[in-house]
């Protein structure tokens, strides 16, 4: 083993340097040095992309934000005011400045600076996530890994079946006819969460528990059938029969063998799904008058905000680039044998 | 909605990545036959191709999907011919479902069951058109950096590395931001917005066909690269094209559906089911009727052209 030889000639080395650390732990650092260069990259790029863009939006925003009644020379000074002028690659680099020092600028729709704005909302999105995760994880592991162990037969099909047509149901109409049924018919949740979702821990979870349900359900589908493909490679590979044979306890097979192989490629997908969910849900946040960053993108959007729809949009590329980086250090702890070369084929 | 398209590539990918997809009996197209793509495709595919249709027309959820996609489609060509009128008030205001009002009336009193039929066609408008100019794009991307390789292919994944970044969802409300919702604009933006996707999975499909023989005897045979891309790749990787292309057609359906439904898309008093399922929103308690109805025929039109995408995957390979 490479690890091994690697901690012999780190403890005959004098020096104490990254060497003293085991090759798992190296290699960790190694990942975050090379995302450390990466990350960085991508974002600029997509900034780029962002900020040219809105800056495509037609429609004057100080003359949004002012009102009809303003005059021309208060709309100038107010473009002025808010770095809305001169050239492109100029205001680009102001804004570029700003958002980096912490400076992101005020939202004209709320009239406060965005970054607490931004920032609040991400929380609230981010509860709401952990909340569709804590829901979809479990129950996909359960639901998955009995299906791998009856494959083939009855029970295998129809969940397959079941959850297939739930997710292709797009997401507001889950929503709706949970919507319909459980806060029309039978009146047992708020039609809007808004009102509930500042309120104590109690008040909070009952308001999110419709959202977060039709966010698990969304992604519960792929996330099965990823367990379930894991587990059935597992359960029938060399190595289980072995484990069976040599007497090893259930619970140790399981452990060990079957699920650590068995949730590998599902982590992978588990590092995309927690990006989006993190993120915010455009359409769920929307539905259900959440106030998260989602939602709060598309009324920049709809009022043309442009410094708090850049902002918006670049929180949430930090968030989804980060959870791919987070996806990617599991991984390593999980499976010792997986690289990250830049191979492409 | 993000989550279909983030989706697709994972459910495909896996049947059509395989390194054994021997979709026409070997691929070898008769050098002599010097006939264009089409007829080429023709040629070789005939009689694979009519016993696909037939394993298909045999299929419950592939027959009851088409006509629910045929239904819709009717719908939107031929409402206005029946007197239907989805944009005057009937007299009263939220009227739950009778036998007059089959669906009941809106908060202004207009005809849900109307607005339901009417709505598909804003629904149809942008998605058959966006999704063959993806697939065409995609298409076109996906061979060419498949069979090049080098410095095309490397331009594709870079693309991915920042499209990965966005949501599909947060990515169209930008750009819809920038380029209005009118409908050439949408479909424009549709097209251009799935055919990355679209170009992976062709690439992964023509990567596998590289590896056979027939395209080394095509090389060999001194064809020329537009010849070998037209004649012998693009046959061969057409199961997995139409699969896209019907696949992208969900997801474009029930994207521009979204749109409409967070406000960015068709404007009042237009009778889009995204559209109507917000306004009516606030009115749940009340008329929920209102919803239901507009709710049901999104989910029915985006699931049945999702379960024809399905039943082509199951019965090409």
């Amino acid at each position: 083993m490479s690890a091994l030889d690697h901690g012999q000639t780190a403890a005959t080395a004098p020096e104490r340097g990254f060497s003293a650390l085991s090759e798992r732990h190296s290699r960790i650092l190694v990942l975050l040095g090379k995302r450390l260069v990466q990350i960085p990259v991508v974002l600029f790029v997509v900034s780029i992309m962002t900020f040219w863009l809105i800056q495509l939006v037609p429609g004057d925003p100080g003359r949004n934000a002012l009102g009809p009644y303003a005059t021309q020379a208060q709309v100038h000074a107010w473009d002025v005011s808010n770095g809305l002028t001169g050239p492109v690659v100029a205001r680009y680099l102001r804004w570029l400045g700003g958002f980096c020092t912490g400076n992101w600028g005020t939202s004209f729709v709320y009239l406060v600076p965005c970054r607490s704005l931004v920032l609040g909302h991400l929380v609230n999105s981010m509860l709401l996530g952990v909340y569709a995760f804590a829901l979809m994880v479990p129950l996909s592991i359960v639901l998955g890994s009995v299906q791998a162990y009856r494959e083939g037969r009855r029970s295998d099909r129809a969940i397959t079946i079941t959850l297939m047509s739930l997710s292709s149901v797009p997401e507001f109409v889950v929503g709706v006819l949970l919507l319909v049924v459980f806060a029309a018919w039978l009146k047992m949740v708020p039609v809007q969460a808004a009102a509930d979702a500042t309120g104590d821990l109690a008040q909070r979870l009952h308001a999110m528990t419709l959202p977060a349900v039709v966010l698990a359900i969304a992604y519960l589908a792929v996330l099965t059938r990823m367990v379930r493909t894991g587990t059935a490679g597992a359960i029938t590979a060399q190595f289980h029969r072995t484990a069976v044979l040599k007497g090893l306890p259930q619970g140790q097979i399981v452990r060990r063998h079957v699920a650590r192989n068995a949730l590998i490629p599902t982590m992978q997908l588990l590092g995309l799904y927690l990006g989006a969910l993190l993120g915010g849900n455009a359409v769920v946040e929307t539905l259900f008058n959440y106030p998260g960053l989602g939602a709060l993108l598309v009324v920049a959007a709809e009022h043309k905000d442009v410094v708090l729809l850049t902002d918006a949009v670049m929180v949430t590329g930090v968030v989804s680039l980060l959870a791919l980086l987070l996806t990617d250090v599991c991984l390593i702890l999980m499976d010792p044998r997986i690289r990250f070369e830049n191979t492409e084929s | 909605m993000d989550s279909p398209l983030q989706r697709a590539p994972d459910t495909v990918a896996g049947p059509v990545a395989g390194p054994e997809s021997p979709h026409f009996a070997d691929g070898v197209v008769p050098d002599d036959v010097d006939t264009g793509a089409a007829g080429t495709a023709g040629a070789a595919g005939t009689a694979a191709s009519t016993r696909r249709l037939r394993a298909l027309l045999r299929r419950p959820t592939f027959v009851i999907s088409a006509l629910i996609v045929a239904w819709w489609i009717a719908a939107a060509l031929t409402w206005h011919l029946f007197g239907l009128n989805p944009y005057t008030s009937t007299g009263t205001l939220n009227a739950p479902p009778s036998w007059a009002q089959p669906f009941g009336t809106d908060y202004l009193g207009r005809s849900v069951f109307a607005r339901t039929m009417a709505g598909a066609d804003s629904a149809l408008a942008v998605g058959p058109l966006g999704s063959v100019l993806a697939t065409l794009l995609g298409g076109a991307l996906g061979v060419i950096a498949g069979y090049f390789r080098g410095w095309v292919d490397t331009a594709l994944m870079r693309v991915f590395d920042v499209l990965v970044v966005l949501p599909p969802l947060i990515f169209l409300i930008v750009v819809v931001g920038a380029f209005g919702a009118s409908t050439p604009a949408l479909i424009v933006i549709i097209g251009v917005v799935f055919a990355p996707g679209i170009a992976r999975i062709i690439r992964a499909a023509v990567l596998a066909e590289m590896g056979k023989k027939y395209v080394t005897t095509a090389k060999v045979q001194g064809e020329s690269a537009v010849r070998i891309m037209t004649t012998e790749l693009v046959p061969n990787v057409l199961p997995t094209v139409i699969i896209q292309a019907t696949l992208s057609l969900s997801a474009a359906i029930l994207l521009t559906a979204t749109l409409s439904f967070l406000g960015l898309g068709w404007q009042p008093p237009s009778p889009d089911w995204g559209l109507t399922i917000s306004e009516n929103l606030g009115y749940l308690e009340s008329a929920w009727w209102t919803v239901l109805a507009p709710a049901f025929a999104v989910a029915s039109l985006v699931v049945a052209t999702q379960l024809i995408a399905d039943n082509i995957k199951e019965v090409s390979s």
